[in-house]
């Protein structure tokens, strides 16, 4: 019961904690001394306290989008492993309701930023749309191959794939993993796909969609954008994390992956420039790709005697 | 089962007396008429699906086709709930949609004739068990609705359509005519009894056969590549007719290959992954090009096919079940079959009703043109979303539910431990997954270039009110039934369960059951909870909303002719798989100083009609131009020409006798 609670904490937190620790990677490595690692958490605070200034263009879609989006996250995280234990929500094909009620908020938010009649807004609805299309496929060949080799339909075939595949295993988690890893990237909306620290760029993916949104409808995306983010991240925790050790190691390693995974991500974005538009779809099918390969793997290690 | 045929004859007896009634009560009478005979079918097929016996009734035709079987079972009653319901729904919301029509004078006897017949066919066919009387059934169904198609025969497009229309089905029942013959000869009888014993011994003949209906049926469903009637077909017809015919007309067809699935006993592994290929390549195909499209109820049209594809994927599983000897597999796939085709029905009728009132008061099915439309038509908005959000299977929607019935049925198929199933099983989920999410992109464009955002011209900007409630009320049903069936999914389950055991002959069907429930929960849960926190939204954020222009990036006079386009939406998509299209660029460029005229059009054509159909019908004129001289528009050659024919016979049969 506690540890439940531990992860609904953890849920809510530390996405806040995750983008702050970004944010500092990436002034240690622009030789600043950053932001405080809360100051995420300050602004969402702010927010949730400001007025709105809405666009005369909008529609009830644009008010209540947010919301929607934000509990389709929330709702997702049931379906996912978190610091501890299994999914709250462990049933067979979970992965499924996982997937499509991310979707869901994906699809709040597309149509809320087409709501603001916004050429900008509609660039980046347009890309994201695009760019999910390719993403989703892969992911879910990725996790339907590692079910296939445990034989486990739960998202715990993650965790049994060391155990039941040998040494295909380590070969199978590694490139797992770098598939996770990626779609973090894009899900997250973080460099080379997207660029989040600036608004005004042709280049925006989601930073353009919510450029209309105000107040608290401004918070709960991002909050909802962080929080998908570290559901993506905790995948790749219960991939790496050993089964057999104390609920309350698991917790503390647990939280170590994510902040590797947030340091990792301010390297990336502090080493790399986004990639052109033109570009970001051969990026995206590297994602794919890696995950035919881990197809291949799982399909040598089952027939391959 | 008397009421079920009572049921008929009131339709057919209905479309006559309405045509008689002053054109203020026309429709009504028709609407009455068709809720009774709905009623009255509905009563015996509703007691089959939950725990009745099948029902028989013999009728006997003597020297004509001798005596004919038409049987209520499972497969059928589910079939003609699925009918019953709709069709009634289709009827009613027509009152409102076929007002300006008649105000304009046009005479609608017929329209209201056959609409019943199209009605009362469709329950036929899925009842007949006599291939010569099906036979007769299914042309019945083609040809009312080929006469409802060209509901608006003034039109060359219209016409055109409709004449396509007739050409595909004309092509298709030739094969299902092949088929049911080769099996009557082997079988000595017309009955659908006999069928069976005969094929499930031959292993060969059964392959034909099903290749064979797969191909005739499979046209009328729309499956990739004999899909080309549809996207011409729904736009050329009147909105609640388009609905009737996506919406359960083209099931006729899935039924068609499911009850041939029920002569050839377990298919063989080769059949079912063909039937996965074909239908796996019909969705992907359906959804790309639902994307491309501008006109809405093309774009519809488009999607159906997709969603046949899926309900072909369903079947396909199931069949995969069966063939590997797989019970949860196979109770999986053909569960999922049989529920995408009610949800399908439900979401593709409600989508082509909401474009058909857009449609009333716009006079467009260019989205281009639209935009906005949700300030305006607010209830009408609201019901097309809820079909969008439905068609995209999104939870809590009842398209999820079937989605996720396959999805888990594919799952677990991984544990059948062979080489070719895990492989196409694996590429199976990525490939759904893939049209999943195309249709969220498809549907997200289409919703919000239609309703959200400025809009775009004046045909938006005329539109003052929403439509009348005889069309919005039989949109409001089929919008709570997708949220109900997504909500409660366990309950709909039950009436599925047989005739899934039709399908798979397994006596006690293996039930999902704590899944479902665990679904319903959650999918309530979400509910619950997403009102409250709009309820508390709206109380907290009372007068701290302050309204202004939609940032431009410090450009401040955007217009309605600066937003995203439904091309420009779908174009970074569409530039990442040229190769699938055919672009045709209508393009003028400003010439000179001071330019006069430019203008610049994009259209996207079906590569299938492009390069395959369009070249044969035009070496088909080249071919039939051979033969013109045969035409002369003299009576007398045409006399000779019968004589001709009528001796030849007459030689021929003596030859033959």
């Amino acid at each position: 019961m506690i540890l439940k609670l531990v992860n609904l904490i953890i849920l809510l937190f530390v996405p806040f904690l995750m983008a702050g620790l970004i944010k500092k990677t990436k002034s240690f490595w622009g030789g600043r001394k950053g932001p405080s690692i809360m100051q995420p958490f300050y602004d969402f605070v702010k927010l949730m306290k400001k007025d709105f200034v809405i666009s005369k263009t909008t529609s009830a879609v644009f008010r209540i989008a947010p919301l929607v989006t934000f509990t389709s996250v929330l709702f997702a995280a049931m379906f996912v492993p978190l610091a501890s234990g299994s999914a709250l929500v462990n049933v067979s094909a979970g992965l499924i309701v996982f997937a499509y009620t991310l979707s869901l908020g994906k699809f709040a938010a597309l149509i809320s930023a087409m709501d603001t009649g916004s050429s900008f807004e509609g660039m980046g609805a347009s890309r994201e749309a695009c760019f999910t299309s390719i993403v989703e496929p892969a992911f879910f060949m990725l996790i339907a191959s590692i079910m296939a080799i445990t034989g486990n339909f739960t998202f715990d075939s993650l965790q049994n794939i060391l155990a039941s595949a040998g040494s295909y295993g380590i070969l199978i988690t590694i490139f797992a993993v770098v598939v996770l890893f990626i779609m973090v990237l894009i899900e997250g909306s973080r460099v080379p796909v997207d660029d989040p620290a600036t608004h005004l760029e042709l280049t925006m993916i989601h930073e353009v969609m919510i450029l209309d949104n105000s107040g608290s409808d401004l918070a709960l995306f991002t909050w909802a954008n962080g929080i998908k983010m570290l559901l993506i991240s905790s995948l790749i925790a219960y991939m790496i994390i050993p089964q057999d050790i104390n609920e309350w190691i698991g917790v503390l390693l647990y939280l170590a992956v994510m902040a590797v995974i947030s340091v990792l991500i301010g390297t990336v974005e502090s080493g790399m420039a986004r990639i052109r538009m033109s570009h970001v779809f051969e990026f995206i099918f590297v994602m794919s790709s890696l995950a035919l390969v881990v197809l291949a793997l799982v399909i040598a290690r089952m027939f391959g005697g | 089962m008397n009421t079920f045929f009572i049921g008929i004859i009131l339709l057919l007896v209905g479309g006559i007396i309405a045509g008689l009634f002053s054109d203020r009560f026309k429709i009504i009478v028709l609407s009455v008429f068709t809720a009774i005979a709905s009623v009255l079918s509905l009563t015996p097929a509703v007691k089959v699906l939950f725990g009745g016996e099948t029902l028989v009734q013999t009728l006997n035709f003597n020297k004509l086709f001798g005596a004919v079987n038409f049987v209520i079972d499972p497969l059928a009653a589910f079939f003609i709930v699925v009918i019953c319901l709709m069709s009634t729904l289709a009827v009613i919301y027509s009152k409102g949609y076929l007002k300006p029509y008649m105000e304009k004078g046009k005479d609608i006897r017929a329209h209201l004739i056959f609409l019943p017949v199209l009605i009362g066919s469709m329950l036929s066919v899925v009842t007949c068990q006599n291939a010569f009387m099906f036979l007769i059934c299914w042309e019945i169904m083609s040809l009312s609705s080929f006469f409802l198609v060209i509901f608006e025969n003034e039109k060359k497009e219209v016409r055109r359509a409709g004449i396509k229309y007739l050409v595909f089905m004309h092509i298709s029942v030739i094969f299902i005519m092949i088929a049911f013959a080769l099996m009557s000869i082997s079988a000595g009888s017309f009955d659908f009894n006999t069928f069976a014993s005969v094929i499930q011994n031959n292993k060969h003949l059964s392959n034909i056969i099903f290749a064979l209906l797969f191909i005739g049926f499979g046209t009328k469903a729309g499956f990739v590549p004999f899909h080309n009637w549809l996207p011409d077909g729904h736009p050329a017809a009147p909105s609640h007719v388009s609905a009737v015919m996506s919406g359960v007309m083209i099931k006729t067809g899935i039924y068609g290959i499911l009850r041939t699935l029920t002569f050839i006993g377990t298919p063989s592994k080769a059949v079912s992954f063909a039937v996965l290929f074909v239908a796996l390549v019909t969705a992907l195909y359906g959804v790309l090009y639902a994307i491309t499209q501008e006109d809405v109820k093309r774009m519809l049209a488009y999607s159906s096919i997709e969603n046949i594809g899926i309900i072909g994927l369903c079947m396909s599983v199931g069949m995969l079940g069966l063939s590997y000897n797989n019970n949860a597999v196979a109770v999986l796939g053909f569960a999922a079959c049989i529920l995408h085709i009610l949800n399908h029905s439900i979401f593709k009728e409600l989508l082509f009703l909401a474009a058909g009132s857009v449609y009333t008061k716009t006079h467009t099915r260019n989205m281009e043109v639209l935009g906005g439309l949700i300030k305006s038509m607010p209830a009408t908005a609201i019901m097309f979303l809820a079909g969008s959000v439905a068609i995209c299977g999104l939870p809590p929607f009842n398209g999820f539910i079937s989605e996720f019935l396959v999805y888990f049925g594919m799952i677990k198929g991984l544990s059948i431990h062979h080489f070719s199933s895990v492989i196409v099983f694996l590429f199976a989920i990525a490939g759904l997954a893939f049209v999943g999410t195309m249709a969220v992109l498809c549907f997200t464009k289409a919703y919000s270039i239609i309703f959200l955002g400025m809009k775009r011209t004046e045909a938006a900007e005329k539109v003052q009110s929403d439509v009348d409630k005889s069309m919005l009320i039989p949109m409001g049903i089929l919008a709570s039934l997708t949220l109900i069936i997504g909500v409660m999914p366990q309950f709909i389950f039950g009436a599925v369960l047989k005739p899934v055991s039709l399908l798979t002959s397994i006596e006690n069907v293996y039930a999902p059951t704590a899944i479902m429930w665990s679904i319903s929960v959650f999918a309530l849960l979400f509910v619950v909870v997403l009102s409250v926190l709009i309820l508390l939204k709206l109380k907290l954020t009372k007068g701290r909303i302050e309204l202004h222009e939609t940032w431009g990036c410090g450009y401040n006079s955007g217009n309605n002719r600066m937003q995203y386009s439904a091309s420009s939406y779908v174009s970074p998509f569409l530039s990442m798989l040229k190769p699938l299209f055919k672009k045709v660029f209508d393009v003028e460029k400003p010439r000179k100083l001071f330019p006069h005229s430019a203008h610049f059009s994009l259209h996207i054509e079906d590569i299938e009609e492009a390069y395959v159909i369009n070249p044969l019908l035009k070496s088909d004129e080249w071919f039939l131009s051979k033969f013109e001289a045969l035409q002369s528009g003299n009576i007398q050659s045409y006399i000779k020409y019968g004589l001709i024919f009528l001796v030849v016979v007459i030689i021929g049969s003596l030859f033959v006798g």
